[in-house]
């Protein structure tokens, strides 16, 4: 257990470092790039770059000291923004994202997992039929159109729901919805087939044997081995919201790392860009992680290696 | 003749499969007394589970449903009771155990987990008191160690050892009624000796009915008090251990004995397999299944189906020929 | 995936043969079994869901859509109209082609007609003039059809086929066009022929991108599978370390660079590499991952039964077993994987797209075409129209894919079926 933990940290370190120098090498590299000395910056800003990234020694110096930076997290100063370190950017957009992703989680977990157990439960019927059509929309729609299509219906049309802003439970209760789901639907469809391959299995046959009702059977015995396939998603679920959540604060105008990493792109702020993706790697990691420990949690036949 | 516990009448079930309706169980019935190893014998898919899991109301439905018969035990007939009732009578007076422990053990539970709910459940106990029972049980079933291994998982056990904890879980509450569906298949026939000896030793003790399901005809032999004989989901035969085996008296058991191998016996002797294949269960002949790789059917066996009726020597037997005096031919 | 089951007997009869030649018609025998047979039973299976069925007439219609739009009698998909035309609603008055410049309207037919006199024109000092002069006119008439020509002006850089089929258009239909029944964006533009060249883009860029992925992952995937040991290891390495970076801020990073104006003009479009190229190489980049895995997953297991030994002992070597007999018999599986693929690349396309980053104008995607509906949504009014019909085309697309995907996912894998 506890080598596993020292073996996917040196893994992530690994990852990031190799991010780190492809993004690093790109940026400093390419020519008509961000470091290219004819480009018409502002003149603090040049001065701030040039101080941080010792632009007048050699490349390797510059490589070791960035990475020293980096290591140390400190992303060091924005391209665009003046006077605006990547770090403060950062720091104020994470608990905009964080939140987001872990409401669209919940609800999509909510609802993906009742909707997918009601469904096997009552296999073959109109519930059934119903909720895996609904799954199915669910997944094949954009979550852009989806809240493109929120926005027309419950914002503007209806005004159900506030127009943008953040911080109220009602403000972030549609774009979470939006983003989680797709992945509701995904998870409905996953626990669907997990359950009735758990329901054929002969240990839940046992368990009837033994006199138990039928509500024990299913939340007692065959849920957890239901809920392993939704489990092992949710490593490839958290990369998905990660990205999900840019589309969604830009139609919703949320402050969120998202929206930065959006601008940062659009405006060639490569140093924003930059730690952004060490960040989202760095999210990515650990997400990951924490879903190996559950599922070896859940699942006691699994050994952590 | 005492009264039995458990009386099975014209049993009928069926599956729809892909492939048509598979009448699983054709017309059975049989007793159970008290305190007696009634043995199931017969060839894969003949309908022995299904009987049983029939009796316990656990036949999968869909593709399974019963359509007919009545199975009386102290007066209520199973198979029309409500679920509730029957979950209440399942475990506690009725218990099962299966094939293969390895999958009939829940992998994500602790043994612990598994034995107390019964116990919880049917009789009331608290944790703690249901922890000792559990305790007392396993080690009752062999189980060295018992009150630490209680918090192991299925995976840490030998598949022997599982299917000792299933006796255990099976056994907690007493039932009057055990059914054991091939507890010793799935096994090393070291083990196998063993877990055959540990089951009729606690019948004794717990003085209570078995139904011991097995194509092992060994087994039978060492354990049973009286054998049924199935084909095709039907009863062809039906005698006392002892009587069966001196003196079989359908066809079918006749090729299953011969077919059987036996310890002592001379190696060079030949095993006789029965010749052929079972039949389709989709499309069952209007005469006798057998009638196929029957040596000895005659005309009538492939127009009629034979009844059920007296058996010389006592028991029941569905068969047109007296064996012991007809001539054998080879089989069409 | 079927096993090859040889029949005792079948073995028995050839043992007379040499051995070489025995292999050779295992392996014939093989690659029946697991071919045609298979397939035909799965296109079977197939049909009876008429989920997929109905799913895969639409892809079939959409695809030939996309392909012949050029010849659909539409409006021009570019052309503005500020004045008359901003934010129409659906409407169904029927109209023509037609340009008006300074003042003056014109249909496209008499445009064509006033291009080609000129041209004849050109032509005919060209028959006069010296030999230098000659090739001055000839460059002269080349440059008119670049950018003169009438038809640059209705649609953005048509294509060769693009071309010829607009000429047939116009024989067919002439000027008449269909009228507005989607309604009209921001500038006037008519949003039907909008969602036409937007779906030409956007399922060649889902084919394209997932072809390219197709290519790696497969040739990847079975190279790793098929050489085993320490390269397997390390090729499997890497792609482990691949999995854990979050492609898609790696991928806009890559795009935010590539497309810095001096890269662009000075290193790609020399070269004739365009936004939509590296695009594709880009999308195709990231989406091999997956396929890779299932590929090497699938030859290691197949690598281990007869027909390869076959296929080694008569001779062939490591490349040619991998490329003519273990790929087709990992098409199964592949095939399956890339009806799940395109959806996903078209997906992220109009992704990237809706957030400005993916085609850009005035190329067209669906992507686009919803963003272009979100940006002009206001409190004040809403111009439904723009967003429901570019969300609904791409959505019942994507939608179409998944459903085909999974209905041939279970008929070549009936075990999964009933799920
Ligand atoms: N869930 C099911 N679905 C469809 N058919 C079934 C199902 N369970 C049993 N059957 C059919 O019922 C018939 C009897 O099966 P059963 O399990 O009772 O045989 P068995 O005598 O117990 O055989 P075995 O010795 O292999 O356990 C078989 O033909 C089988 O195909
Ligand atoms: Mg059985």
């Amino acid at each position: 257990m506890l080598w596993y933990l020292v073996k996917r940290i040196i893994w992530m370190a690994g990852t990031l470092w190799v991010v780190f120098t492809l993004t690093w090498f790109l940026m400093r590299a390419v020519p008509g790039g961000p470091f290219d000395a004819e480009k018409k910056i502002p003149e603090e800003i040049r001065r701030n770059i040039e101080a941080r990234y010792k632009l007048d020694q050699p490349l390797h110096v510059q490589y070791l000291d960035n990475l020293a930076h980096v290591i140390r997290l400190d992303f060091g100063p924005s391209f665009k923004l003046l006077d605006y370190p990547v770090n403060r950017v950062i720091a104020e957009g994470f608990p905009v994202s964080a939140s987001l992703g872990v409401f669209a989680m919940i609800f999509a977990l909510t609802l993906g997992l009742t909707a997918g157990v009601a469904s096997a439960i009552g296999r073959r019927t109109a519930y059934d039929y119903g909720f895996m059509a609904l799954a199915t929309v669910g997944v094949a729609v954009p979550n852009f159109v989806l809240a493109s299509l929120a926005i027309v219906l419950f914002v503007f049309y209806l005004g159900w729901f506030p127009a943008a802003g953040w911080g109220t439970l009602r403000q972030i209760a549609l774009p979470a919805i939006c983003l989680g789901a797709p992945f509701a639907g995904y998870i409905a469809r996953l626990t669907r087939t997990g359950m009735l391959e758990v329901l054929g299995q002969d240990y839940i046959r046992t368990a009837y044997a033994k006199g138990l009702r039928h509500r024990r059977v299913i939340v007692r015995h065959a849920l957890r081995g239901a809920i392993l396939p939704v489990v092992s998603y949710l490593g490839p679920a958290v990369a998905a919201i990660l990205t999900g959540s840019i589309v969604i604060e830009r139609i919703f105008a949320l402050p969120g790392l998202g929206i930065h990493f959006i601008e940062a792109a659009t405006q060639r702020d490569y140093t924003l860009a930059m730690g952004m993706v060490l960040v989202y790697t760095f999210l990515l990691f650990v997400m990951n992680t924490l879903v190996d420990l559950s599922y070896g949690l859940i699942d006691p036949r699994v050994k952590l290696k | 003749m005492p009264e039995p516990l458990l009386r099975v009448e014209n049993l009928r079930v069926e599956f729809k499969t892909d492939d048509g309706l598979v009448q699983a169980v054709n017309d059975v019935s049989f007793d159970l007394f008290p305190g007696e190893t009634l043995g199931i014998v017969g060839e894969s898919g003949s309908g022995k589970s299904v009987t049983n899991l029939a009796i316990m109301g656990l036949v999968p439905r869909p593709p399974g449903r019963v359509v007919a018969g009545r199975a009386l035990y102290h007066g209520k007939d199973l198979l029309q009771l409500p679920e509730r009732e029957l979950s209440d009578l399942r475990g506690k007076k009725i218990a099962m155990i299966f094939q293969d422990p390895m999958t009939a053990l829940n992998p994500f539970l602790t043994i612990a987990e598994q034995l107390t709910e019964v116990t919880q459940l049917h009789l009331g106990y608290s944790h703690q008191q249901a922890i000792s029972h559990a305790i007392t049980m396993l080690e009752k079933v062999g189980i060295p160690g018992a009150a630490q291994r209680l918090w192991d998982y299925p995976h840490q056990f030998s598949g022997g050892m599982q299917q000792r904890v299933m006796i255990a879980m099976a056994l907690s509450c007493k039932p009057d009624i055990l059914i054991a569906d091939e507890p010793t298949t799935a096994l090393d026939v070291t083990i196998q000796a063993q877990i055959l000896e540990l089951l009729r030793n606690l019948q004794t003790e717990l003085n209570m009915s078995v139904i011991l399901i097995t194509h092992d005809l060994g087994v039978v032999a060492q354990v049973c008090h009286r054998v049924i004989v199935m084909y095709a989901g039907r009863i062809v035969e039906e005698a006392t251990a002892n009587s069966l085996f001196a003196d079989p008296r359908h066809p079918y058991t006749l090729g299953l004995m011969q077919s059987a191998p036996r310890l002592d016996h001379a190696r060079a002797e030949r095993l006789h397999a029965i010749e052929g294949q079972p039949p389709d269960m989709t499309q069952l002949p209007a005469g006798c299944a057998f009638a196929p790789r029957c040596p000895f059917a005659v005309e009538e066996s492939w127009h009629q189906q034979p009844p059920l009726a007296g058996r010389p020597g006592g028991g029941r037997l569905a068969c047109f020929v007296d064996i012991t005096k007809a001539p054998r031919k080879a089989a069409r | 995936m079927a096993h090859v089951e040889t029949k005792p007997e079948t073995q028995a009869a050839r043992s007379d043969l040499p051995p070489a030649d025995r292999y050779a018609s295992l392996l014939e025998e093989a690659r029946k079994l697991h071919g045609v047979s298979h397939m035909q039973d799965a296109w079977r299976r197939l049909r009876r869901n008429w989920a997929a069925m109905a799913s895969l007439a639409f892809l079939v219609l959409m695809s030939v859509a996309a392909v012949l739009t050029p010849l659909v009698p539409l409006q021009s998909p570019i052309l503005q109209d500020l004045e008359n035309r901003q934010f129409l609603p659906p409407n169904a008055s029927s109209r023509t082609l037609q340009l008006t410049s300074d003042g003056e309207t014109k249909t496209l037919t008499q445009l064509l007609a006033e291009f080609r006199q000129e041209i004849e024109r050109l032509e005919q000092d060209a028959r006069t003039a010296s030999p230098e002069e000659r090739v001055k006119i000839q460059e002269e008439i080349d440059a008119r059809y670049a950018v003169e020509h009438p038809y640059q002006k209705f649609w953005h850089q048509p294509d060769w086929l693009a071309w010829r089929l607009t000429d047939l258009r116009i024989i067919l239909f002439g000027d008449w066009c269909l009228p507005s029944l989607c309604g009209a964006d921001a500038l006037g533009r008519d949003l039907l022929a909008r969602l036409f060249w937007g779906g030409r883009v956007s399922l060649v860029v889902g084919v394209v991108a997932t072809l390219v992925s197709l290519l790696i992952g497969v040739s990847y995937g079975a190279t790793a599978g098929f050489l085993g040991g320490w390269v397997d290891d390390v090729m499997m390495r890497i792609v482990d370390v691949l999995y854990s970076v979050p492609f898609l801020f790696v991928v806009i990073f890559l795009i935010t660079i590539l497309t810095e104006e001096t890269i662009k003009t000075e290193y790609l479009e020399p070269y004739g590499i365009d936004q939509i190229m590296i695009f594709y190489v880009v999308i195709g980049a990231i989406y091999w991952l997956t396929m890779a895995r299932v590929v090497r997953g699938q030859v290691i297991s197949l690598k281990n039964e007869q027909f390869v030994d076959a296929a080694r002992v008569i001779g062939a070597g490591s490349f040619r077993i991998i490329f003519r007999h273990l790929i087709p018999n990992v098409m199964g599986i592949v095939i399956v994987y890339l009806t799940l693929t395109i959806p996903a690349v078209m997906l992220f396309e109009s992704f990237l797209s809706f957030l400005g980053l993916g085609i850009s104008p005035p190329d067209v995607s669906w992507g686009l075409l919803v963003n272009e509906g979100i940006q002009v949504i206001t409190p004040i009014k809403i111009y439904w129209w723009l967003v429901l019909f570019p969300s609904l085309t791409l959505t019942l697309t994507l939608f179409a894919l998944n459903f085909f995907g999974d209905g041939l996912r279970d008929a070549l894998d009936p075990k999964m079926k009933n799920r």
